[in-house]
C-alpha cells in the first residue's frame, strides 16, 4: 500500500508536466493542424532561461564560460521571467518556421521539417552558448524543506518540495489555459480559428493575431514545463528530444488537439511509467510509445475524443 | 587526386547512403504513406549486419564480400516481414497519425535495442569487420545500391504497380472505386521502403564499424523526410539529390573552417556551431523551396534545353498537367 502510494505520488508530480508539455502541443495543433516539433526546443530554451536567471554559473565549455549575468533572482521570477522568453520564442518560431508557409499555401508537412530545422538550429545555439555538459538547479528551492513525510510510521511516503512545486504549478496553468479558453473573449477566438481559419477570417477574426498568440501560450507552457523537468533532475542541451518525444505520445494518447485530454494523457502516461516493474526499469521509455501504438491502432480519436466521421 | 577522394571517402558513401535512405521514404509517398519509419528499418538492416559478422560468420582477415551478400538477403527479408506486419497494422492510418504511429514504431524498436544482450546494449556492437580497406571503396556496394534503387524506383512509375500507388496517392476512395487494391498498394509500397532502408543499414554498419540503438533516432526520422521534401517529392531524383546534398551540407560547412583568412571567431562557429547553420537553411529551404529543389517541371524545361541544343526543336511537348495533392 505505502509503495503504491508513492508510486502514484511520482507518477502524479512527473505526468502532470507531461501534460503541461503537451497543452502547448496541443493547442497549436488545434488550431493549424499540425506539429510544432520546435516545442521541445522551447522547453529546453525555458530550462535554460530559468537557470541562467538564477544567476547560477554558466560552465565550462561554451561560449559562454565564466561568463556572469548581472541578476539573481529568486527561482519565482526566474521562471516567470524563463516562461516569457520562451513564449516569446514560440513567437518567434512561428514567425520564421509556420507564416511564410502558410502565406503562400504550401503542403503542412513542411512545416515539420522548417519547425525541425528551427529547432535544430535552436538546441545547437543552447550547445554553442553554454557547452555540452550537463546542467541542475541545486538541490532545495531557496529555504524550502528538501521533503515532506506523510502518514508517518516507520516507513513513510515522502513527497520531494520540488514534486509538490511541480504539480502545484502544473495544475495552476492547467487550470488558467482551460479558463482562458473555455470563459474569454479571446479563448473564443481561439476555438473559433480551431474550428474553421477561413471562417474565423469571414467573420471578422484577426487569425495571425490569434495564431500568434496561440505559439505564445504553447511557448510559455513549454518552457515552464521544461523548467520544472530540469528542476527534478539533471538537464542538457538535447533533453528536450526525449520529452518532444513522449509529449506526441501524451496528446495522442489524450486526441489531438484536445485539451482536456492532454491533461488526462499526461497523467496516464505518467503513472504508466512509474508503475512499471523495477526489473523492467530499462523498458521504461518504450512504455509510451507501446500506449501510442496501441491507442493509434485501437482509438485513433484519443481517450476522450470523438470519432470523425468521413465526409466524400 | 586519389588520397584527396580517399581522405573524403566517409562522406562520400554517407551521402549515397542518405540518398538510398531519402528513396526509402519515397517509395511509401508514392501511395500516399507518409512513414517515418526507415531509421527503424535502417537500424535493424545494421544490426543484421553486425550481428551476422560478429557471431555467425567468423572470419580472420577481410570480410568476403560475399557474405555481405547473405546479409544483404537476410535483412532484406527481416525488415520486408517486419516492414509488411507494421504496414498492415498502420493500415487506417494516414497522414499526421501514420507519421506518429511509425515514430512510436522507431522508438520502440530503439529502446528494445538498447536494453537486448544480442544488440549489444547501450554500448552497441563493436569491431565489425571491414570487407574493404579504405571507405571509398564502399562505394562499390553503396553505388550499385543507389543506381539499382533509382532505377527500380524510376521505372516503378511507369508500370502498373506503380500507376496503382499514384492513384491511392491521389485520392483513395477514386482509386478503390477504379478497382486499384488499396490495401495492397499500400502495404507494398511500405515493404519497398522498409527492405532498402535495411540495405542502407547492412552497408553503413560494415562502414562506420560499430552499431548501437542510436542509429534508430527520432531526429533521423525527420532528417530523411527533409531529404525527400527539400530535395523534391515529384520525382525520383527529388530525393536522391536531397540525400546526397543535405548529408553533405555538415561536413562542406566544417570544411570551410579550415580557410585561412576566416577570423577565429568564425572558424570556431562553423567548427562547433555548423548544426545552427543546418537548422536554419533546413527552415529556409522550406520557406524558399515549397515544392523542394528537384520538380517535374525543372526536368521538364532541362528536357527541352537539352532538346534545343540537339537541333530537333520542332515538336512541342505539353508539360504534364499540374495534379494537386
Amino acid at each position: 500500500m505505502r509503495l503504491f502510494l508513492q508510486k502514484l505520488l511520482n507518477g502524479i508530480a512527473i505526468g502532470s508536466v507531461y501534460a503541461l508539455f503537451a497543452l502547448g502541443y496541443t493547442l497549436v495543433f488545434s488550431i493549424l493542424r499540425v506539429i510544432n516539433f520546435a516545442h521541445g526546443a522551447i522547453f529546453t530554451v525555458g530550462c535554460y532561461l530559468t537557470y541562467a536567471l538564477t544567476g547560477a554559473a554558466f560552465g565550462r565549455n561554451g561560449q559562454l564560460r565564466n561568463a556572469d549575468l548581472p541578476v539573481e533572482l529568486n527561482f519565482w521570477l526566474a521562471l516567470a521571467l524563463g516562461a516569457l522568453g520562451a513564449g516569446v520564442l514560440g513567437i518567434i518560431v512561428e514567425r520564421l518556421a509556420f507564416r511564410p508557409l502558410r502565406r503562400r499555401g504550401s503542403d503542412p508537412l513542411l512545416t515539420l521539417v522548417s519547425s525541425l530545422g528551427v529547432a535544430i538550429a535552436t538546441v545547437n545555439i543552447l550547445q554553442y552558448l553554454f557547452g555540452a555538459e550537463n546542467y541542475g538547479f541545486g538541490e532545495t528551492l531557496g529555504s524550502m524543506r528538501a521533503s515532506v513525510e506523510l502518514a508517518g510510521g516507520e516507513l513513510p511516503v515522502v513527497i520531494r518540495t520540488k514534486q509538490i512545486v511541480i504539480f502545484a504549478v502544473s495544475m495552476v496553468m492547467v487550470v488558467a489555459l482551460t479558463a482562458v479558453v473555455n470563459r474569454t473573449r479571446v479563448g473564443k477566438g481561439l476555438r473559433a480559428v480551431a474550428e474553421d481559419v477561413t471562417t474565423a477570417t469571414l467573420l471578422g477574426i484577426d487569425t495571425d493575431r490569434l495564431i500568434r498568440l496561440s505559439f505564445f501560450l504553447s511557448g510559455v507552457l513549454g518552457g515552464i514545463a521544461g523548467a520544472l523537468i530540469g528542476l527534478a533532475g539533471s538537464f542538457n542541451y538535447q533533453f528536450g528530444v526525449a520529452i518532444g518525444l513522449k509529449g506526441l505520445a501524451v496528446i495522442v494518447l489524450g486526441g489531438l488537439g484536445d485539451i482536456p485530454g492532454a491533461v488526462v494523457g499526461g497523467l496516464v502516461i505518467g503513472v504508466a511509467e512509474s508503475f512499471v516493474p523495477a526489473e523492467y526499469n530499462a523498458y521504461k521509455d518504450a512504455v509510451p510509445f507501446v500506449v501510442l501504438l496501441v491507442v493509434l491502432l485501437v482509438r485513433p480519436q484519443g481517450l476522450l475524443g470523438r470519432a470523425q466521421v468521413q465526409k466524400v | 587526386m586519389l588520397d584527396f577522394l580517399n581522405s573524403q571517402g566517409t562522406v562520400y558513401v554517407s551521402m549515397v547512403l542518405g540518398a538510398v535512405l531519402g528513396l526509402s521514404l519515397y517509395l511509401p509517398l508514392l501511395a500516399g504513406q507518409l512513414s517515418l519509419a526507415s531509421p527503424g528499418f535502417y537500424a535493424l538492416g545494421g544490426f543484421v549486419a553486425a550481428v551476422m559478422s560478429t557471431k555467425t560468420f567468423d572470419v580472420d582477415g577481410a570480410y568476403p564480400v560475399p557474405l555481405v551478400l547473405v546479409e544483404f538477403v537476410v535483412a532484406a527479408a527481416l525488415c520486408g516481414v517486419l516492414a509488411f506486419i507494421v504496414g498492415l497494422a498502420a493500415l487506417r492510418l494516414s497522414g499526421i497519425y501514420l507519421a506518429l504511429a511509425t515514430i512510436a514504431f522507431v522508438e520502440v524498436l530503439r529502446v528494445f535495442s538498447l536494453n537486448l544482450e544480442l544488440t549489444g546494449g547501450a554500448v552497441g556492437i563493436f569491431a565489425i569487420p571491414q570487407p574493404f580497406g579504405t571507405q571509398l571503396s564502399y562505394l562499390w556496394l553503396a553505388g550499385p545500391l543507389l543506381i539499382a534503387a533509382a532505377l527500380f524506383t524510376w521505372r516503378l512509375e511507369k508500370v502498373r504497380v506503380g500507376r496503382a500507388f499514384a492513384a491511392v496517392r491521389e485520392d483513395e476512395l477514386a482509386a478503390a472505386s477504379m478497382g486499384v487494391d488499396v490495401t495492397r498498394a499500400k502495404i507494398t509500397a511500405f515493404v519497398l521502403g522498409g527492405v532498402l532502408a535495411g540495405l542502407a543499414g547492412v552497408i553503413a554498419a560494415h562502414q562506420i564499424n560499430t552499431w548501437s540503438h542510436r542509429q534508430a533516432s527520432f531526429d533521423a526520422s525527420i532528417a530523411y523526410l527533409a531529404f525527400v521534401l527539400i530535395g523534391g517529392s515529384r520525382t525520383f531524383l527529388g530525393p536522391v539529390a536531397g540525400g546526397l546534398f543535405l548529408t553533405y551540407l555538415p561536413e562542406w560547412l566544417r570544411e570551410q573552417a579550415k580557410h585561412e583568412f576566416l577570423p577565429t571567431w568564425a572558424a570556431e562557429f562553423l567548427r562547433t556551431g555548423r548544426f545552427i547553420v543546418y537548422g536554419v537553411l533546413l527552415a529556409a529551404s522550406c520557406v524558399f523551396f515549397p515544392r523542394g529543389l528537384i520538380t517535374p517541371e525543372l526536368l521538364d524545361r532541362l528536357k527541352r534545353i537539352g532538346r534545343r541544343r540537339s537541333g530537333s526543336g520542332g515538336q512541342s511537348v505539353r508539360p504534364e498537367p499540374e495534379v494537386a495533392t
